[in-house]
């Protein structure tokens, strides 16, 4: 077999720069596919973040719901209650999450848990937000949630300039990405990917950069919690649930490809596409998820952008 | 105050019962099934669709709790198949996505399916007074067919031959299947019957009160807190657990409410998994 060409990351970004910020103009002024779009946006965001924690250094955070919406949740709760500006509590949310978010990464590598505790761990955070989210009802006003529409930021109310104010955080988080797969960090990551016992003896500080990656990560799932927040109006527990986030993220990142740095909105495209089809199928949306999740896992584990780099014979990003 | 710890002891052995058999399928076959609470309201719903049938209330049970066990077997045989092709953390991955998928399968249809179905079982005589105290029939029927589930599962754990194979896969795969143990076979009769075990808890939430469509996740998550506070690879520490638990949560439901209960026990279970990731009470298995 011939060498496969390289495609560069700059040439990538470019492309999905250009391709993302000419959707609007496609979607011929339409204000329901154009939030359709916003929303898949906002959810390459968290798969890139999921990227970075799982795809590269395998730590299976089941909680991004739950650190988004903490995130979400604080940055919305402070400028509520003592009515500060939006733009100075979203950076507070993002450290709430990346703080926690390092935490859990932290305990988790110094007791030395498996891929499953880890998950285990934070699948049991989920629910203990949840519940928080759900009791502390003075707060959180409970199941009901709290409208954000009033306290939005000005660039997150109208339809067009929310879309590219989140495409501009987003493609912000894929060029920091692409940046941080090249430098040292990103060689660390792949090294701690392929062999952690391996890598650990050849002088890569592990802990320090699991620790690193799942906070830049839940950083990351903070802002775009944060976005999420004032964007959809509206937040509740159920907006934060882990079969609102957690799963769809899943499936968006098997879908394009783990470790990767086109997966993610490759992925993303494809699940809102999937999403648009199954709508008429209502509720019965879960099972077609569930069954997406199996079948991805069991037949199609390297995802969208290694099956087109094999078609094309070129190496994606 | 006696009322409540006999309603403690009995949901604790109920609990139990379910996560006696999420910790029996990761000794054995290294995956841990999230979509055990699941599989709980297969046999539930099971058996109140026969029964709606016209069946008589204890074949509904015996087939619900058989339905149960039959869709065990064929998760086994069929999506697990995949999982069970590695070794490790990478099976642990593998069929913990795998069963995650699968819960919000089953979740999804009998939602969709089956929203307005619940089963409940009532008893010819509701209660009867022992002594001084009332004891729900309900309750006492439960605490039976649980300790008596628990007893056969003993015996045949310690006292075959059956049993002792199986502890010695939970002990080491290799070294078993190097004494010419097929560990395939015993891994499905293990999840199939982890699986009627699970079916049975669900139809006895049908004699203390009511089972929907709904219970799943949240016997899902109760059960994987028993197995992880009782440790994940030791079923008398489940059993152990599950009590314990059902007892903490009945004081604590009554004295600080149910939200603040809940909190508790989660805590405790991440704190378990942080401080003695084999579990509180494994001695042994």
């Amino acid at each position: 077999m011939t060498a496969n060409r390289p495609v560069s990351g700059r040439a990538a970004l470019s492309a999905v720069a250009v391709a993302l910020a000419l959707v609007p103009l496609a979607l011929g002024g339409s204000a329901y596919y154009l939030r359709i779009a916003t929303l898949a946006l906002i959810f390459m965001g968290y798969t890139v973040a999921f990227n970075i924690i799982f795809g590269h250094t395998r730590q299976l955070f089941l909680c991004l719901g739950a650190l988004a919406g903490a995130s979400a949740y604080v940055s919305v709760v402070l400028t509520m209650k003592l009515s500060m500006s939006p733009w100075l509590t979203i950076p507070i949310g993002i450290a709430v999450a990346a703080l926690l978010g390092g935490a859990f990464s932290y305990v988790s590598v110094r007791r030395s848990l498996g891929v499953i505790f880890v998950g285990i761990v934070t699948l049991v955070f989920s629910m203990i937000f949840h519940n928080l989210v759900l009791g502390l009802r003075d707060w959180t006003n409970g199941e009901t949630g709290l409208e954000t529409k009033a306290i939005a930021p000005a660039v997150l109310s109208g339809g067009l300039p929310s879309y590219y104010a989140i495409l501009a955080v987003l493609l912000v988080a894929l060029v920091a990405y692409h940046l941080l797969m090249r430098s040292r960090a990103g060689t660390a990551f792949q090294a701690i990917a392929d062999d952690e016992l391996a890598a650990e003896l050849a002088g890569i500080d592990v802990t320090a950069y699991k620790v690193f990656a799942a906070s830049v990560g839940s950083a990351l799932l903070g802002a775009i919690g944060a976005l999420h927040a004032y964007y959809g109006g509206f937040i509740s527990p159920t907006v934060f649930a882990l079969s609102s986030i957690d799963i769809v993220v899943l499936v968006a990142l098997l879908l394009g490809g783990m470790g990767t740095l086109l997966g993610p909105v490759l992925g993303g495209i494809l699940f809102t596409l999937i999403d648009e089809l199954v709508r008429p199928l209502g509720q019965l949306n879960v099972v077609v998820y569930g069954i997406m999740i199996v079948l991805l896992v069991v037949t199609f584990r390297h995802g969208v952008v290694a099956m087109l780099g094999k078609r094309l014979k070129i190496r994606l990003p | 105050m006696l009322a409540i710890l006999i309603d403690g002891i009995v949901q604790g052995l109920q609990l139990s019962l379910m996560a006696v058999g999420i910790t029996l399928i990761f000794g054995l076959g290294g995956v841990l099934n999230l979509a055990h609470g699941q599989i709980a309201v297969i046999g539930g719903i099971a058996t109140a669709l026969l029964l709606a049938a016209g069946l008589h209330p204890l074949l509904a049970s015996v087939l619900g709790v058989l339905s149960a066990g039959a869709f065990g077997l064929i998760m086994d045989r069929t999506i697990l198949v995949p999982a069970y092709r590695y070794q490790g953390e990478e099976r642990l991955l593998l069929g913990l996505l795998i069963t995650l998928g699968l819960s919000f399968v089953v979740n999804g249809f009998l939602d969709v399916r089956y929203p307005t179905v619940a089963l409940t079982l009532p008893l010819p005589t509701p209660s009867f007074t022992v002594g001084a105290i009332t004891v729900r029939t309900a309750s006492a029927a439960v605490a039976v067919i649980a300790l008596a589930a628990f007893a056969l599962l003993f015996a045949f754990l310690k006292g075959t031959l059956l049993g002792k194979v199986v502890r010695s896969i939970m002990q080491n795969e290799v070294g078993a299947g190097l004494c010419g143990i097929n560990s395939g076979r015993i891994r499905t009769l293990i999840v199939a019957l982890s699986a009627m075990m699970a079916g049975l808890a669900g139809v006895m939430q049908g004699l203390f009160s009511s089972l929907g469509t709904e219970l799943g996740n949240e016997f899902t998550s109760f059960a994987l807190i028993v197995a992880v506070i009782g440790g994940v690879r030791s079923v008398n520490g489940t059993l152990v657990a599950g009590v314990l638990l059902g007892i903490v949560n009945a004081y604590a439901s009554y004295y600080v409410g149910a939200y603040l209960t809940l909190l508790i026990l989660l805590v405790t279970a991440a704190g378990t998994i942080l401080v003695r990731p084999q579990g509180l009470f494994a001695f042994r298995t």
